[in-house]
Order: C-alpha cells, then sequence, then structure tokens
C-alpha cells in the first residue's frame, strides 16, 4: 500500500521584483512588480512503505518546496498530496505524531544545552512516556553513536557531531515516514558514513520510510534503490538507482599531480583532457569502456604521482545529461 | 494518563527548557540586574526632583514613593517581557519555522510557554535587583498581601495581552519580510500611552481618557497602578479593559494566524 501519494502537485510563488539601487528600492515600494515563480509544477510519484526515495535535482529545483509540502509546512497551489493517509497541511498535527524531517541546514536542538534536554523536551512534546522515551533513547545512542556527546552543550559540538544528534532528536517519537532533507551537508567523509549507517539500520530494523534529498551522489547511492530527479520543478526522471548509475552516472572525472613536469601534451585513448598544467591534467571518460583502475595504470605508468583525485560529475552535469538523451 | 496531564507536562517542558536556557545566560542576568539599579536610580533622581519642584507630596493620588514603585513594575514588565515576535522572524528568517510549526503542538501556544519561562526568570531578576534601589529612596512598598493575588493576575492578563499584540506582529512575518517598523511603532506606544514613559495619572485630563482607553495602558499602566495604589473600583475598571482587550485581540490573532498559515512562505533551501 502506497504511504505517501502525490498527484499533481504544484506551487507557485509571488516574488516582489527590485530594481537595483536606492531608485529601485523606492519604485518597489511605490509600485511593486510581482513575478509568478513555479517553484514546483505537476509533481506525482507514489512511495511505498519502508521504500528508500532520493530526491535530487541542482539548486531551486523544488526539492525543498516539495518536501515542505509533505511536512504541512506550505499550502500548495495545486494537486493532492496525502501521507500515511492525512493531508499534510490539513492534518498537520496529527500527522507531526508520525512524521519526522530533518533540514541539514537548520538547527533545532537548543544551542547552549545539552541535546539531552532538547530530547527530553521532545519526549514531551510527541508525548512518549519516560520508559519508552529511555529505550528508544539507548536505541538511538547506539545507532548513532552519541553516547558521550548528550551531556556536552550543543555549542560545544562538532559539526558532525551536532548533526547526529540532530537526526537523533527526529528520530525519537518513531516516525513511519522521515523527511531528510540535505542531512549529510558539509560532513566529513566519516560523519556521512556514520549517518548513512543509522539511517540504513532504521529502515532494516524498523520498515520506515524514508524521503532523501541530497547533493550527495555518495548518499544517494548507498541508501536508496529508487531516485526521482527533479529540474525546474518538474520529474524528469523516476526509475532505479542502478539505471541512473548505469544511464546517467557512468562518466568520471580524474585529477592527477605529477612529481615531475610532462614535457608533452597528454593524452589517452578515450578520455578527453579538460584541463592540463605542467604538474597536472584533469581527464573526464566513460566508466564503461574505459574502466578506472585503467586510466590509474595508465597515469602511474607516465609520471609519478603525487595526488589522485576520482570524483563524480556534478548533479548539474548528470541532470543534463538526462535532457540529452531525450 | 489523561489528555489534560499529557498536555500539562508538554507544555510545561516547554516553559522549563526556556528557563534553563536562560540559566545558560546567568552573565545575561547580572547585566539585567545592573541595567535597571542604573534605571531605576535616574527615576528616582528625576521624579525626587519633580516632587520637589512641585513642592507637594502628592500627584494625582500617587506619591513619591508610589510613583518610584509605579516605575519599578513599569519597567519590569517592559524590560522583562518575552521577545517571541523577533524569534517568529528570525524562525521565518532562517528556514527553522519548518521544524518549530510542524511539531504537535499549537504553534502560538508554544511561543506562549516558551516565553514563560524566559519571562519568568528575566522579571524576578528585574524586580529583586530594582526593589534594593526602590527599597533605598522609597522604603517598603504599600501594597498589601491582600491585593497581590489581585495584581499578579492583573499581571498575567497583561503579559497575555502583550503576547497576542507581539503575535500578530511576529507573524507579520510570514507575508512581509520585516517586522521591525511594526515593533517599533508598537514600542512608542507603550511608552507613551501605555504609562511607560510617565504614569497615566500624570497626563492632561483628555489624553487620559484616551489612554485608558486604549490597549496599552492595560499592559504596562494596569498592573504596576495596582501594586502602589490598589483599589478594587479601579481593578474592577482595569481589569475589564483587560478581558475586553484580550477578547478583542485574541478574536483577531486567531483569524489572523489561520489566514497567514496558508501564506507562508519559507525562505532558504
Amino acid at each position: 500500500m502506497s504511504i505517501v501519494k502525490v498527484s499533481q502537485l504544484g506551487k507557485t510563488f509571488r516574488l516582489k521584483q527590485k530594481a537595483p539601487g536606492l531608485w529601485g528600492s523606492l519604485q518597489a515600494v511605490w509600485r511593486p512588480v510581482m513575478q509568478e515563480i513555479t517553484a514546483v509544477h505537476n509533481v506525482s510519484f507514489s512511495l511505498e512503505e519502508g521504500e528508500m526515495l532520493a530526491f535530487i535535482g541542482p539548486n531551486g529545483a523544488g526539492k525543498s518546496t516539495t518536501i515542505k509540502m509533505l511536512a504541512g509546512i506550505l499550502h500548495p497551489s495545486q494537486g493532492q498530496a496525502s501521507v500515511l493517509g492525512y493531508t499534510p497541511w490539513q492534518q498537520r498535527r496529527q500527522m507531526a505524531y508520525h512524521i519526522g524531517s530533518v533540514f541539514g541546514q537548520k538547527p533545532q536542538l537548543w544551542y547552549h544545552l545539552p541535546a539531552e534536554d532538547t530530547f527530553r523536551l521532545f519526549a514531551r512534546i510527541y508525548e512518549l512516556d519516560m520508559k519508552q522515551y529511555q529505550e528508544r533513547r539507548d536505541f538511538l545512542v547506539e545507532a548513532f553513536e552519541i553516547g558521550h556527546l548528550l551531556q556536552t552543550p550543543v555549542r560545544k559540538l562538532s559539526l558532525g557531531q551536532r548533526m547526529k544528534c540532530e537526526i537523533a532528536a527526529s528520530l525519537l517519537h518513531r516516525p513511519r515516514v522521515i523527511f531528510l532533507d540535505e542531512p549529510t551537508i558539509g560532513l566529513d567523509v566519516i560523519a556521512k558514513q556514520q549517518i548513512r549507517e543509522a539511517i540504513r539500520t532504521l529502515n532494516a530494523s524498523e520498515n520506515t520510510t524514508i524521503f532523501l534529498t541530497s547533493h550527495d551522489a555518495g548518499d544517494v547511492e548507498s541508501l536508496c534503490r529508487r531516485v526521482i530527479v527533479i529540474n525546474h520543478g518538474r520529474i524528469i526522471f523516476d526509475d532505479r538507482t542502478s539505471v541512473l548509475k548505469r544511464q546517467f552516472l557512468r562518466r568520471k572525472i580524474i585529477d592527477v599531480r605529477f612529481a615531475e613536469p610532462l614535457e608533452e601534451p597528454f593524452a589517452l585513448p578515450g578520455a578527453t583532457v579538460l584541463k592540463q598544467g605542467s604538474y597536472g591534467v584533469k581527464l573526464e571518460f566513460d566508466n564503461r569502456t574505459l574502466p578506472v583502475e585503467q586510466v590509474i595504470q595508465q597515469l602511474m605508468a607516465t609520471k609519478p604521482c603525487t595526488d589522485i583525485n576520482v570524483s563524480d560529475p556534478a548533479m548539474e552535469e548528470i541532470i543534463r545529461e538526462i535532457y540529452q538523451e531525450e | 494518563m489523561s489528555k489534560l496531564h499529557t498536555l500539562a507536562l508538554k507544555y510545561g517542558a516547554i516553559t522549563a527548557i526556556n528557563l534553563q536556557n536562560q540559566l545558560a545566560y546567568i552573565w545575561d542576568a547580572f547585566h539585567r540586574a545592573f541595567f535597571i539599579v542604573v534605571v531605576m536610580f535616574i527615576f528616582t533622581q528625576l521624579w525626587t526632583a519633580v516632587f520637589q519642584a512641585q513642592g507637594v507630596a502628592v500627584i494625582n493620588g500617587l506619591t513619591l514613593a508610589n510613583t518610584i514603585w509605579y516605575f519599578l513594575v513599569a519597567e519590569m514588565i517592559e524590560m522583562g517581557k518575552f521577545r517571541h515576535d523577533l524569534t517568529i522572524s528570525e524562525e521565518v528568517k532562517d528556514g527553522s519555522i519548518a521544524y518549530t510549526l510542524v511539531r504537535p503542538y499549537n504553534y502560538l501556544a508554544y511561543h506562549f510557554f516558551n516565553g514563560l519561562g524566559e519571562t519568568v526568570v528575566k522579571m524576578g531578576i528585574l524586580f529583586v535587583a530594582g526593589s534594593l534601589v526602590c527599597y533605598y529612596y522609597a522604603g517598603p512598598p504599600t501594597a498589601q498581601l491582600s491585593h497581590l493575588p489581585a495584581v499578579f493576575f492583573s499581571l498575567i492578563l497583561a503579559i497575555l495581552l502583550d503576547f497576542c499584540f507581539l503575535s500578530m506582529i511576529g507573524l507579520l512575518a510570514f507575508v512581509t519580510e520585516d517586522t521591525g517598523s511594526f515593533r517599533l511603532i508598537y514600542q512608542k506606544l507603550i511608552f507613551i500611552l501605555g504609562g511607560l514613559l510617565i504614569p497615566i495619572d500624570f497626563l492632561p485630563d483628555w489624553l487620559q481618557t484616551i489612554a485608558r482607553a486604549l490597549p496599552f495602558a492595560a499592559i504596562t499602566y494596569a498592573p504596576a497602578k495596582l501594586f502602589v495604589a490598589f483599589s478594587w473600583a479601579e481593578f474592577g475598571q482595569l481589569l475589564t479593559g483587560q478581558l475586553v482587550w484580550l477578547v478583542l485581540a485574541g478574536g483577531l490573532l486567531y483569524a489572523q494566524y489561520r489566514w497567514a498559515a496558508r501564506r507562508l512562505l519559507v525562505n532558504g533551501g
């Protein structure tokens, strides 16, 4: 049975436009020019219980607006949605007991108090009894490895430590659906991995439905079997992650620094040279026809390497490829 | 657990966390205590000079000692009240309203009980520290113990009424970019017509009539006046004003909240 159903959902904003400078400001007061902006347009999809869905797209694509409508914060301009049978923006409070949300760029823990104080507050707000709360807290403390952090004022925690506590706080009331909006933004590799691991545990042990937005291809690949790509407020891809990877994440970028200067222009059949300096080169290639290991072997054979960096193309590149495919 | 008990625990916890938070800012408390001592010292000097210049012991029913204690209560209310209008507009600006709006509580009640935790600490400190100055210059307050519950009740209504007005200003942040100007106007009205600059009893008759009819007097003037010169007749009058304005402002706030919630624009991300 679908636990989240969205059909034809749309949101338009009216934004005040202002010409630059003081004169522009005066004009905007006298005669404001309003511009209609469509943030989300005719978005439809559904989610099964226990599914982990990645909702990705470039900045300003409408990801957060969609999440905010599903969490009940924004009223849509058109269309319907139901989350656990509730209409989010009409039955916000009833729904709140069963959903959890994490907004990676926004704090919810009390800054000057230890995280556990906020945890206790949430236990009251979500009407947990103390025994329930303690069990749950112990479970989350283990999943996120935050046992040693709970008594420290939040302002003294590192970003990674804080984020783990932030996410745990959103899960205290055992939400059946979790909206994660950029949960790993700005974190180091280890913190990212711990958070992904904890989310996976939660999904496996409680069949929690996860709705994730992220700019991090790693989050998407390691957590979600299904991906929706949204751009300019429209869904442009909705399929399994493996399909996205096979079709669009096949390009890799390698950035190399050599210990000695290159005497002649670097060339490797099958790879495009994006940039070349005397000590370094940046290559792009198709991972299917030219495996990464082969490229690295070639590079190491050319000159001794001091640094090699393999990366995926940016989200924008992937989206451009999806468009080109169509 | 009964429904009522659950609710009491919920909103009680919301009050308690801000109480804890205030204690984390203990230096802030000292700073505030110092400030009220300075303010009360200045007021004391100023009004002593006024009473001397007039050469009278009582002006429109208030003695010098009454006037000094009056200002302590008025300043305590003004400086000790919580500024959740700022919190709301911050929440809209930085987007953290995405968290605070979707929890299972009433959003406005959340802000009220949260602010209560702050205001209890603030007003407590202001009153205790300011009392030292007042006691030194004006002697003990003349309020009778038996009247204090009534004064306290009027203080609670004042806090509620102020909460309604500041909520309306705060909720404007849902639809407009900046609420600072509304806040400024409101503050100035309290200052002049609310009896914070000068007790309303000292205003010219025509202005007194206007000021007494407006809600600003119900916020600062009412509790302060009842504390220094209590009479059941005036209590009845001021309380009626407070209740009427509370019903009006509460109704307006409710309508505005329903209207604004549909129009919320959240910044960022």
